[in-house]
């Protein structure tokens, strides 16, 4: 498997850094003796005229900017060939590179798969040109083959230079803003071929349904922009709020400063490690910093009193973990919650509180902040005494799993903690209030 | 040379409400010097003229290569890169198409004569034909320009706002964001 990946990756690099920029060069200097004939000077100027325009007059969507120059392209490779393909692309690339000093192997990778795309789809055009149907239909399928063969080579380019999967690059670049260059080479298609019949006229319509579109696609976009921040802003205050309720919750408790946060914390580590989706583990560290709440509903005598506790004043304090259900099931939010907060203490033998579930009955929810709860409790300071050293209190998680914890989820959590380097675990455990970088991690 | 793109640049400029503030600083001006003095050289001494001129523009590459941190400079820059590929490669001479030089109020003779250190004539053996004087521009002036010559006036023009005190970032254009630059 993990020679599969290598030898993956290596035919990647060669590919984008190697045959890309041959496939360039050999493209560049195959067009060259195209743009030699006197007749082609006009197409070439105008074309780099439109280029220039194109490179400028940008069309905002959602993430990114596109630029209307692959439909400057494929109109070129429509009406002419890939000579005026190439040579608008050869114009933008230049333009590019002297405006904006950028990263010269991902330009040359760049130019690359752009060339390559134009001369598949020159390729493509001149085996269908035999094809007894209409130019609007041969069109219409040139159009949609140079968006699907621009995204696969941009794809790879993508997945070389950002180490991600070529496949799901290409995949989520096919159901995000591409389409619209999509939309934009069908019209070009449609215009080209208008153009040929009627001339230069055609430009007026096509420009007018250019700059309409450009406009609703801003109004549009931007009213999406804002929801996003609105959305962020709502997503923010949510954690400053329930962060702010931890460290109340913390507060009622004065030995417990800051412990919500460390076992917010742990739980997201351990729900990463075992490879959870982005929301589960958002939801884990929410129900991390929610699962004492109950402790509101205990009185201070007892949470805050000095030595022993009796058996009934512990029973009290068991009942939080109820209690906190309760509050949550009322306040009829965070229901996905409400697990985590019943069963923390729950153990896998069966003989915790308050349901005594055993094994796999216990929500992994709760396993997992039992795990996290169980270490912060051991190697934090206390007001009466010095919190135990790391390793003991893993000592301690070894030796209870398999009866206290989830073995499996043990195991991950002792890896967690030995991978972390000694300072940053020091000032993990050393979490007193709410730190900035802390909430912000939190916030994503 | 480029007059009337350079005072339509500042009408344009005018119109926007720009004003002259402060001259733009360039750097290493003595590239300048040298290259005029070597394009002077070149028309006193024909034989080795296209070597004088050829050098001349590497020298002119080279200033603007000093003064490359606002975007007009680089796009000129490009024009000029693109010029001097076809001088370099045709005896430091551009080659201008007589068919559409025909059309310019000119005397046409140094020029088919040979005599005229700046352009040549057109023919098959003549290389980069597209990246040479081809394309007839009617207005304001008549003249014949290059595919380098675009970049050129498009620079000169962005020069000039940014003297006029209006600047036009074709990176933030690109960004689609405001046009102007904030100043």
């Amino acid at each position: 498997m993990q020679r599969k990946v290598e030898f993956g990756s290596t035919m990647k690099k060669i590919v984008v850094t190697w045959i890309f920029p041959l496939a360039a060069l050999v493209i560049f200097y195959d067009s060259l003796s195209d743009w030699e004939p006197r007749e082609h000077w006009g197409v070439l100027f105008a074309y780099t005229l439109l280029t220039i325009f194109s490179t400028f007059a940008p069309i905002r969507t959602l993430n990114t900017i596109l630029t209307l120059n692959n439909a400057v392209i494929f109109s070129g490779i429509l009406l002419f060939g890939a000579w005026v393909g190439v040579w608008s692309a050869v114009v933008e690339t230049l333009i590019l590179a002297f405006l904006i000093r950028a990263n010269p192997i991902k330009a040359l990778a760049n130019i690359g798969q752009l060339v390559l795309t134009i001369w598949f789809v020159d390729l493509f055009k001149n085996s269908i040109g035999n094809v007894p149907a209409s130019t609007m239909i041969t069109d219409l399928l040139l159009a949609v083959s140079y968006w699907f063969i621009n995204i696969i080579l941009c794809g790879l380019g993508i997945s070389y230079f950002f180490k991600t999967n070529w496949f799901t690059t290409v995949q989520k670049m096919a159901k995000g803003t591409t389409l619209t260059y999509l939309l934009l080479m069908v019209m070009v298609g449609i215009g080209s071929r208008l153009f040929e019949t009627y001339g230069l006229y055609t430009l007026v319509p096509m420009m007018a349904a250019f700059i309409t579109m450009s406009f609703v696609f801003h109004q549009y976009y931007d009213s999406m922009n804002k929801l996003q921040q609105k959305v962020e802003e709502v997503k923010t205050f949510n954690h400053k709020f329930l962060t702010a309720m931890a460290a109340s919750i913390d507060a009622r408790d004065r030995y417990t400063s800051g412990h919500s946060q460390r076992v917010a914390h742990w739980g997201r580590e351990i729900a990463k490690d075992i490879g959870l989706s982005a929301t589960k583990v958002e939801e884990i560290y929410v129900g991390g910093l929610l699962h004492d709440i109950g402790k509101i509903g205990i009185e201070d005598e007892i949470l805050n009193k000095k030595g022993k506790l009796t058996p009934e004043e512990y029973d009290k304090i068991k009942q939080h973990t109820v209690i906190g259900y309760e509050i949550i099931l009322q306040a009829g939010m965070f229901n996905e919650l409400l697990p985590a907060i019943r069963s923390h203490h729950e153990r896998i033998d069966g003989r915790g509180y308050p349901d005594g579930l055993a094994g796999d009955e216990i929500p992994l929810m709760a396993r997992i902040l039992a795990i996290s709860d169980a270490f912060d409790a051991m190697v934090a300071d206390r007001p009466y005494r010095k919190g135990l050293p790391v390793e003991e209190a893993l000592q301690e998680i070894r030796r209870g799993s398999g009866t206290q914890f989830d073995p499996i989820l043990a195991e991950h959590f002792i890896r967690i903690v030995q991978r972390l380097p000694y300072e940053e675990l020091q000032s993990i455990i050393g979490i007193e209030s709410i730190p900035q970088k802390q909430l912000q991690e939190a916030i994503r | 040379m480029l007059l009337d793109v350079i005072g339509l640049s500042f009408v344009i400029a005018l119109l926007r409400g720009g004003r002259i503030k402060e001259f733009p600083k360039f750097h290493k001006l003595s590239l300048l010097f040298i290259s005029i003095a070597l394009q002077a050289l070149s028309a006193l001494y024909p034989p080795a003229g296209g070597i004088f001129v050829s050098i001349s523009y590497v020298f002119i590459l080279a200033f603007l290569l000093f003064n490359r941190q606002s975007e007009d400079i680089r796009i000129f820059m490009m024009g000029w890169f693109l010029n001097s590929l076809a001088i370099w490669t045709n005896n430091g001479r551009m080659p201008i198409d007589l068919e559409q030089a025909k059309k310019l109020p000119y005397d046409l003779t140094p020029v088919i004569n040979g005599t005229n250190f700046k352009h040549s004539i057109l023919t098959e053996s003549t290389n980069l034909p597209f990246l040479t004087d081809v394309i007839y521009m009617p207005s304001i002036i008549p003249r014949v320009i290059s595919i380098g010559d675009i970049f050129i006036m498009l620079g000169a023009f962005l020069l000039v706002q940014r003297l006029m005190n209006k600047p036009i970032s074709l990176l933030q254009l690109r960004e689609g964001k405001n046009y102007a630059t904030k100043s």
